[in-house]
C-alpha cells in the first residue's frame, strides 16, 4: 500500500475513532452534565460572595466578579473532565475493546489521535457553552473575537494537557479506578492557584503556592485577556504553556502506547 | 513451514514463572474448521492471542495467512477476522456504527462500509436491531454481530475464540449454522476453540485437544472416537456401594476415569454384553441409581489423552441421559460423538 494511501486510512480511522469518542461523551450526560453544572454552579455562589470583594484594593478593574472569573470557570470545567477521555480508553482495555482495536490493521497513532480528538471537541463544547452563558449575564470579553478563541484553544490545549496524562495512566494500567483518582489532584491544583482569587492579594504559603502553580500562569494571562484586552503577550503565555503541557504529555501517551504493544 | 492458512512450530508462552503454552505444533490447513477443545486454563486463548497477534510468543514460531506473527503482524492483521472471548462490544454505539467503524479501521472506505455493513447485518439477522444501541442486544445477538464484525472485510482466516460460551442453545445453534455456511459457501478456514465436546463435534472438520498448554490429541474427531475403542459403560451407585461395585464391573472392562460415585469402564462389546452386566451388579447387591451406555465421545478422547474428564462435560453431553435402578431393564443408548 502507498505511503499516501496509508496516510488517508489512518486520517479515516483517526476520524471515526474520533466521531465514537464524542458520540459515546454525548450519549452518557452523566459524563459531561456535571463537568458543566459543577463549574457554573460555584461561579454562581462565588460570584455573589465576592459581589463586593472586587472593590477591594488590589483586585483587578472589574464590572462584576463574573469578569474576574470567566476564564476559571472555562478551565475548571475542561479539567475537571478532561480525565474522561482517558477513563474511557481505560473502560477500552478493561472490556477487550482496546483488542477488537489492537488486532485489526488499524493505525496505532489513529487510536490515540481518534481518542485525544475526540476530547478535544468536548473540551471546545465545553468552554464555549460555559463562556456563552456567563457572556449572557453580562460579561465582557474585551479582547474581542481573538481573545475568546484564545480561551478556547486554551481550554482545548489544556484538556489535551491533562488528558494525555490521563491517557498515560490508561495505558499503563489499564484501570479507570486510576485514571480517576487523578481527580483530587486536579481539584487540589486547581484551588491552590489563582483560579478564584487574585494571587497578588494572596499571603504566605498559600500565595507563594498559587503564584508557582502553573494553572495560575494559565489563568492570569487569559483573566488580562478578558478584563484588559488583546495582548499579543497574554495570548502567547497561555498558549505557550499549555501546547508544551499538551506536547508533553501526548508524547509521552504515544510513548506508552508504543511500549505497551511492545510489552504484549 | 507450508502455505497453510495457520501454522505454528514449537510455540511456547510464560507469564513470569508460569508456561501456559508448552511447545505447541499446529497446522491448519485452508477450507478447514480447526476445533480447539479444551478446558479453561488449558492455553486455548493464549494461542489464539498470539496468533491473532495480540501476544508475542515466548519462544517458536507461526504463520497466519502466510505471514509470519511477530514480524509481518500488520499484515497477520489484515488478512483475520477476530471474535474474541465476551464480545467486547461497545454498548453505547449501535450495530450500524460499529459495523462502519469495523470496516473503517480494515481501510474500507466509508461508502463502501455503509452497503456492506448493511449486507452483514441482514446476513447475521440483526436488520431490524440495526439502529438500536448494542446494550439493549441479548447475548445471542451479541455474539452474532460480533461475527458480522470479524467479517466485514472478507477475512481469509476466522477466528472465534469460545464462541457461544455463556449464549442459550437457540442462540447457540443459530451461530453454529452461521459458522457452518461461511465455510461452505465462502470458504472461509475457521480456527474455533470451545470447551463444548458438542460444538466442536459440530463444527470442526478436524480437532486438537489441548490440556496443560500442550497438544494431547489431534485429528478427525470420527477417527479418534474410533481410537477410543469400546463404548462406555457408566454407572452410578451411592458412594459407599463404589468399591463393590468397581470389583464387579472389573470383569467386564478397563476402568476409564469418572467423577465421584461413577464408575466408567470400557465395555468391549457394547450393548451384547450389558445383561449381564446388570445381572452381576444386582447379584452383588449393588444398588444402582443410573446407568448408560455410551458410544465413545470426544470426552473420552479427552479422558483417554489427559485421565481426566472435561469440567460440565458431563452436564453439557447427557441429553436424554436415563436412570435406571438395579433389577429392572437398562437403558441402552448410543450417542453420536
Amino acid at each position: 500500500m502507498a505511503a499516501s494511501q496509508r496516510r488517508a486510512g489512518a486520517v479515516a480511522q483517526a476520524y471515526e475513532l474520533a466521531r465514537r469518542s464524542t458520540v459515546n461523551t454525548w450519549r452518557q450526560p452523566q459524563a459531561w452534565v456535571p463537568g458543566l453544572f459543577f463549574p457554573l454552579m460555584l461561579t454562581a455562589v462565588y460570584a455573589a460572595q465576592f459581589a463586593k470583594a472586587i472593590r477591594q484594593p488590589g483586585f483587578p478593574p472589574v464590572d462584576s466578579y463574573l469578569d474576574f472569573v470567566l476564564p476559571a470557570s472555562v478551565l475548571q470545567a475542561v479539567a475537571f473532565g478532561a480525565t474522561g477521555g482517558a477513563a474511557e480508553l481505560a473502560k477500552d482495555i478493561e472490556n477487550g475493546f482496546f483488542d477488537r482495536l489492537v488486532s485489526s490493521p488499524v493505525s496505532r497513532v489513529s487510536i490515540l489521535v481518534g481518542r485525544i480528538a475526540g476530547s478535544a471537541i468536548f473540551a471546545g463544547l465545553q468552554a464555549g457553552v460555559i463562556m456563552a452563558i456567563l457572556m449572557a449575564f453580562g460579561v465582557t470579553i474585551r479582547g474581542g473575537v481573538a481573545g475568546a478563541l484564545v480561551i478556547i484553544v486554551t481550554a482545548v490545549l489544556l484538556a489535551l494537557g491533562i488528558g494525555g496524562l490521563g491517557l498515560v495512566l490508561a495505558l499503563r494500567s489499564g484501570s479507570q479506578e486510576i485514571v480517576q483518582s487523578t481527580f483530587p489532584v486536579l481539584f487540589v491544583l486547581l484551588f491552590v492557584s489563582g483560579t478564584f482569587w487574585p494571587t497578588r492579594l494572596m499571603k504566605g504559603l498559600y500565595g507563594d503556592v498559587a503564584r508557582h502553580n502553573p494553572i495560575t500562569w494559565i489563568i492570569e494571562p487569559l483573566r488580562e485577556l478578558v478584563i484588559t484586552g488583546w495582548s499579543w503577550s497574554a495570548a502567547g503565555r497561555a498558549l505557550g504553556i499549555t501546547i508544551a503541557l499538551a506536547s508533553l504529555t501526548t508524547t509521552f501517551a504515544f510513548i506508552t502506547l508504543r511500549s505497551r504493544l511492545r510489552r504484549l | 513451514m507450508t502455505n497453510a492458512p495457520v501454522e505454528a512450530h514449537d510455540l511456547v508462552r510464560r507469564f513470569g514463572d508460569v508456561q501456559a503454552v508448552r511447545g505447541v505444533d499446529l497446522t491448519v490447513a485452508e477450507g478447514e474448521v480447526f476445533g480447539f477443545l479444551g478446558p479453561n486454563g488449558a492455553g486455548k486463548s493464549t494461542i489464539v492471542r498470539m496468533l491473532v497477534t495480540l501476544l508475542r510468543p515466548t519462544s517458536g514460531t507461526a504463520r497466519v495467512a502466510g505471514f509470519d506473527v511477530v514480524r509481518e503482524s500488520h499484515l497477520v492483521r489484515r488478512a483475520i477476522g477476530v471474535a474474541l472471548q465476551d464480545a467486547a462490544i461497545d454498548p453505547l454505539m449501535t450495530g450500524n456504527e460499529l459495523v462502519r467503524l469495523q470496516a473503517v479501521l480494515h481501510g474500507i472506505p466509508r461508502h463502501v462500509a455503509l452497503a456492506r455493513g448493511g449486507e452483514l447485518l441482514e446476513r447475521v439477522g440483526l436488520t431490524a436491531a440495526a439502529d438500536r444501541r448494542v446494550g439493549t442486544y441479548s447475548g445471542g445477538m451479541r455474539r452474532r454481530l460480533d461475527l458480522a464484525l470479524a467479517l466485514v472485510h472478507e477475512p481469509k482466516v476466522l477466528f472465534l475464540d469460545e464462541p457461544t460460551t455463556g449464549l442459550d442453545p437457540t442462540s447457540r445453534v443459530s451461530l453454529w449454522d452461521e459458522v457452518r455456511r461461511l465455510n461452505t459457501e465462502f470458504g472461509t478456514t475457521v480456527f474455533l476453540t470451545t470447551q463444548y465436546l458438542e460444538e466442536a463435534d459440530e463444527l470442526a472438520h478436524r480437532i486438537a485437544i489441548i490440556d496443560g498448554g500442550r497438544i494431547v490429541r489431534e485429528g478427525v474427531p470420527s477417527v479418534l472416537k474410533a481410537a477410543v475403542g469400546a463404548p462406555t459403560l457408566k454407572v452410578d451407585v451411592a458412594l459407599s456401594a463404589v468399591d463393590a461395585a468397581r470389583v464387579v464391573l472389573a470383569a467386564f472392562g478397563a476402568e476409564r476415569p469418572a467423577r465421584a460415585g461413577r464408575i466408567a469402564i470400557g465395555l468391549p462389546e457394547g450393548a451384547a454384553q450389558m445383561p449381564a452386566v446388570v445381572r452381576a451388579l444386582d447379584e452383588a447387591g449393588v444398588h444402582v441409581s443410573h446407568l448408560e451406555l455410551d458410544s465413545p465421545s470426544l470426552d473420552d478422547v479427552f479422558a483417554d489423552a489427559t485421565g481426566r474428564r472435561l469440567e460440565g462435560a458431563d452436564d453439557a453431553t447427557a441429553v436424554g441421559a436415563a436412570s435406571t435402578a438395579a433389577g429392572t431393564r437398562p437403558t441402552k443408548r448410543g450417542r453420536r460423538r
